[in-house]
């Protein structure tokens, strides 16, 4: 057979579930749960390669636990002493769920609707043909080389096989236009494989519009990429990382919709509300776009009269809530040719900005975004000209279970229409429970990661239809950079591990223990400055650059 | 002269005490072995050389070569020929091993069960020893003599290692008793080996194995 590699395991027969089989390993075969195993079968004729997944493995003959009686006293030293054999003694019963064979045509698995009859010989998987077949790239073989596709971004590799074994290419494509979710507790590497995954799209084998909103300050280190060797290409190309500071994030107030300033304003009567709604409206139907509070006032007044108790006790918040914050100004608004273009990350800081304002620029940058997109797939003229790909860390705040931020509307319709108009979102979350479920549940293509949290791994078990329970009963487990990657992206779910990053990472906890030692030397040297700092164990070179 | 010193200045094949002859066997493994009275040799076994558990060995020349083949003591029997064909009998009823012949006296019979084999050295003493099963059959008439503690440890000493590699055939033979048989032989060696030797252990572990499978056998956990 070609590319066959040596057997592993006979087939026992059918399993509990329709598409369940049970294998038998002796011991030699360190066949773990989420290997990949093939065998063959006749579809039509013709002689098919059935990829699986193991799924469990249970040991159904090895030494009793009686001798382990004594940790002293080794269980083979209790076998030898009996004369009983210790040599591959042991026998796995494994558990595999069959995945299908590669149906060249269709690009994708299909059910060969048969188990391997008992007997049947079982390999393990060749690599080359799991990087062809896992993720969903559309090839027409069963071996190609995946690593010369363009728009592919390489996220890892398989878990369970040595390093950079069988290393998986997922389509950029497929989770750039139908979403994307990395889900994860904190310091899981959610932002590590967001960061992997944005070094992907910006090499010039695809160079991507991005547009990162980083309310933690993140992504700095991405700058790195440019002048970095693997990003540049012949052509001149290399990727611009814009980093835009809160001073200049500014919205411009005749973008606000009537929603989002009753989102801002402290407790307004339903009187209130109702006389706000008519002046917005007014306003907004005008010819001018460049309208502040004063003219909003003048057209309440006029309305209402000068005396009206309601329009009094509303300017008041007004001229608090929105006058008086620098984020929004008659004006000035984020150009949006200065934050979107091909070959550019731009990268939102946030990081000063409170939550309401943060949820503000956002709602107002995604609608217009949205707006110029649809402007440009309808033929008209637009601002935005090409597919855009937006990626938002703490995802549950612009997006959130509990339906109060301005936000969630926009990115509602987004999720559920942008892939008709080339505007994809990512959306990255360390409370998948508290993210709401329609825009969760859009996201075509998910990364989970290690999670605890009850709560948070249902959420993730409802929005990833596709991985089934023994993927998902994973994630407690996994470590920082180990991930399952699932639905739209791949034609089957797999567990990896993210690549490193090309440019530093820059998200790490703040070192505590150095930080003190710092603080304390430099109050040492203050006084008298006589003393050069010791540093010790010489690795501070980081706590020296700092200065 | 205390009877412990003799013991180990004999770690002698040839200075064994003679502990009977064998009448029958019940399988290849199984064998029936009437015990010397005083009158049948000079030097009969005293009850504590012929205990329970106690080691055996018959000293065969097989081309040349001269082995002992290794057994133990699992099971005694008294035979009155006064009182019907078969004395009383101390195994349980489901036992059929004990079929001796005709028996004209009084007499004490054991059953021995064969645990393996060993070269006997120039020097008298033995080495290889082997777990397997003997291959040899044994005769009539051949004497079976009283095993040393010494000689019972070097049988039961491969590599540096303790093995008792015959259990399962033992247990097979002696049936009900097994266990006890096998702990019999544990003690010995233990008495045997320095307090501090690490295969103490592994023979604390092989005997709580041993005692908790009678157990669940027994019915009792
Ligand atoms: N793929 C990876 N390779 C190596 N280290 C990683 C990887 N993913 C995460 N880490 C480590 O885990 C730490 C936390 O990752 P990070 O992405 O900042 O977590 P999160 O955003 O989920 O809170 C990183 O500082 C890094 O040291
Ligand atoms: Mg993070």
């Amino acid at each position: 057979m070609p590319g066959h590699e040596e057997v592993i395991g006979t087939v026992a027969g059918p399993g509990e579930d329709p598409n369940e089989f049970i294998f038998v390993t002796p011991a030699d075969q360190p066949i773990k749960t989420g290997e990949f195993i093939t065998y063959d079968v006749t579809v039509d004729g013709e002689s098919r390669s059935v990829f699986a997944r193991v799924t469990n493995r249970e040991l159904i003959r090895g030494l009793p636990e009686g001798f382990l009686a004594d940790p002293e006293v080794g269980p083979e030293t209790v076998a030898a002493t009996l004369g009983v054999p210790t040599d591959d003694t042991e026998l796995y019963r494994m558990t595999a769920t069959v995945i299908g064979f590669y149906n060249t045509n269709m690009e994708t698995f299909a059910n060969p609707r048969q188990l391997p009859d008992p007997g049947t010989p079982l390999s393990i998987a060749p690599d080359g043909q799991l990087e062809t077949v896992l993720p969903n790239l559309g090839c027409d073989t069963v071996e190609t080389e995946v690593t010369q596709l363009d728009g592919v971004a390489h996220i890892g590799w398989l878990l369970n096989r040595p390093e950079r074994a069988t290393n998986i290419h997922i389509p950029i494509e497929e989770f750039a236009s139908t979403h994307l979710a990395i889900l994860a507790a904190t310091g899981s590497g959610k932002s590590y494989t967001a960061s992997v995954l944005i070094e992907e799209m910006m090499r010039p084998t695809s160079r991507a519009s991005l547009l990162v909103f980083d309310p933690h300050g993140e992504y700095d280190t991405l700058a790195e990429m440019q002048g970095h060797e693997s990003f540049r290409e012949e052509d001149g190309y290399e990727p611009d990382v814009v980093y835009y500071d809160p001073e200049r994030l500014q919205v411009r107030i005749s973008e606000l919709e009537i929603g989002d300033v009753m989102a801002i304003l402290d407790n307004p009567s339903n009187r209130m509300q109702d006389r706000l709604s008519t002046a917005w409206r007014s306003m907004q139907n005008q010819e001018s776009e460049t309208w502040g509070i004063d003219d909003l006032m003048t057209e309440m007044r006029s309305e209402f009269g000068g005396n009206d108790a309601s329009v009094g006790a509303l300017e008041w918040r007004l001229r608090r809530s929105i006058q008086r914050n620098d984020l929004f100004d008659p004006e000035e608004n984020v150009p949006l040719d200065e934050i979107i273009d091909p070959g550019q990350c731009t990268v939102l800081q946030m990081d000063t900005l409170d939550r309401r304002d943060q949820q503000l620029i956002t709602t107002v940058l995604l609608r217009r975004l949205y707006r110029e997109r649809l402007n440009d797939v309808r033929g008209r003229e637009s601002e935005v000209e090409h597919p855009v790909f937006a990626l938002f860390e703490e995802g549950h705040r612009f997006a959130p279970t509990s339906g109060d931020a301005p936000s969630l509307g926009i990115m509602r319709t987004i999720t559920s229409e942008g892939r008709k108009f080339g505007f994809g979102l990512g959306i990255i979350s360390q409370r998948p429970s508290k993210i709401d479920q329609d825009v969760l549940s859009q996201c075509g293509t998910q990364i989970s990661m290690k999670i605890r949290n009850p709560n948070d791994q249902d959420a993730i078990k409802k929005s990833v239809e596709a991985a089934g329970e023994d993927v998902l009963r994973e994630l407690p487990g996994l470590t920082p950079g180990q991930a399952i990657v699932s639905g739209d992206a791949m034609n089957t779910p797999a567990l990896i591990q993210v690549r490193p990053r090309r440019t530093e990472h820059g998200a790490g906890s703040l070192d505590v223990i150095d930080k003190w030692r710092e603080a304390y030397d430099a109050r040492q040297r203050e006084p008298t400055r006589s003393e050069s700092a010791d540093f010790g164990e010489g690795d501070s070179t980081g706590v020296q650059s700092l200065d | 002269m205390t009877d412990q010193t003799t013991e180990m200045e004999t770690a002698n094949v040839d200075s064994c005490v003679q502990i009977g002859s064998i009448v029958s066997s019940n399988s290849h493994l199984d064998y029936v072995v009437e015990v010397y009275k005083d009158r049948d040799c000079e030097r009969p076994p005293k009850l504590s050389e012929r205990e329970f558990g106690q080691p055996v060995f018959i000293k065969k020349t097989i081309d040349g070569t001269e082995h002992a083949v290794m057994g133990v003591i699992y099971d005694t029997q008294l035979v009155d020929p006064d009182q019907g064909r078969t004395g009383p009998r101390l195994a349980q009823d489901d036992q059929a091993q004990f079929t001796p012949g005709y028996i004209e006296e009084r007499t004490t019979l054991a059953g021995v069960a064969l645990l393996g084999t060993a070269t006997v050295n120039e020097d008298r003493t033995i080495t290889d020893p082997t777990h397997r099963m003997p291959r040899w059959t044994l005769e009539v008439d051949d004497t079976v003599y009283h095993c040393p503690d010494e000689i019972t440890a070097s049988f039961h000493t491969i590599d540096g290692q303790i093995q008792l590699a015959y259990i399962d055939r033992l247990v097979d033979i002696a049936g009900d008793l097994g266990a006890e048989v096998i702990v019999a032989l544990i003690d010995r060696l233990r008495s045997v080996l320095p307090n501090e030797d690490p295969n103490q252990r592994v023979l604390d572990v092989v005997e709580q194995n041993v005692e908790w499978q009678a157990h669940e056998r027994r019915g009792v956990v």
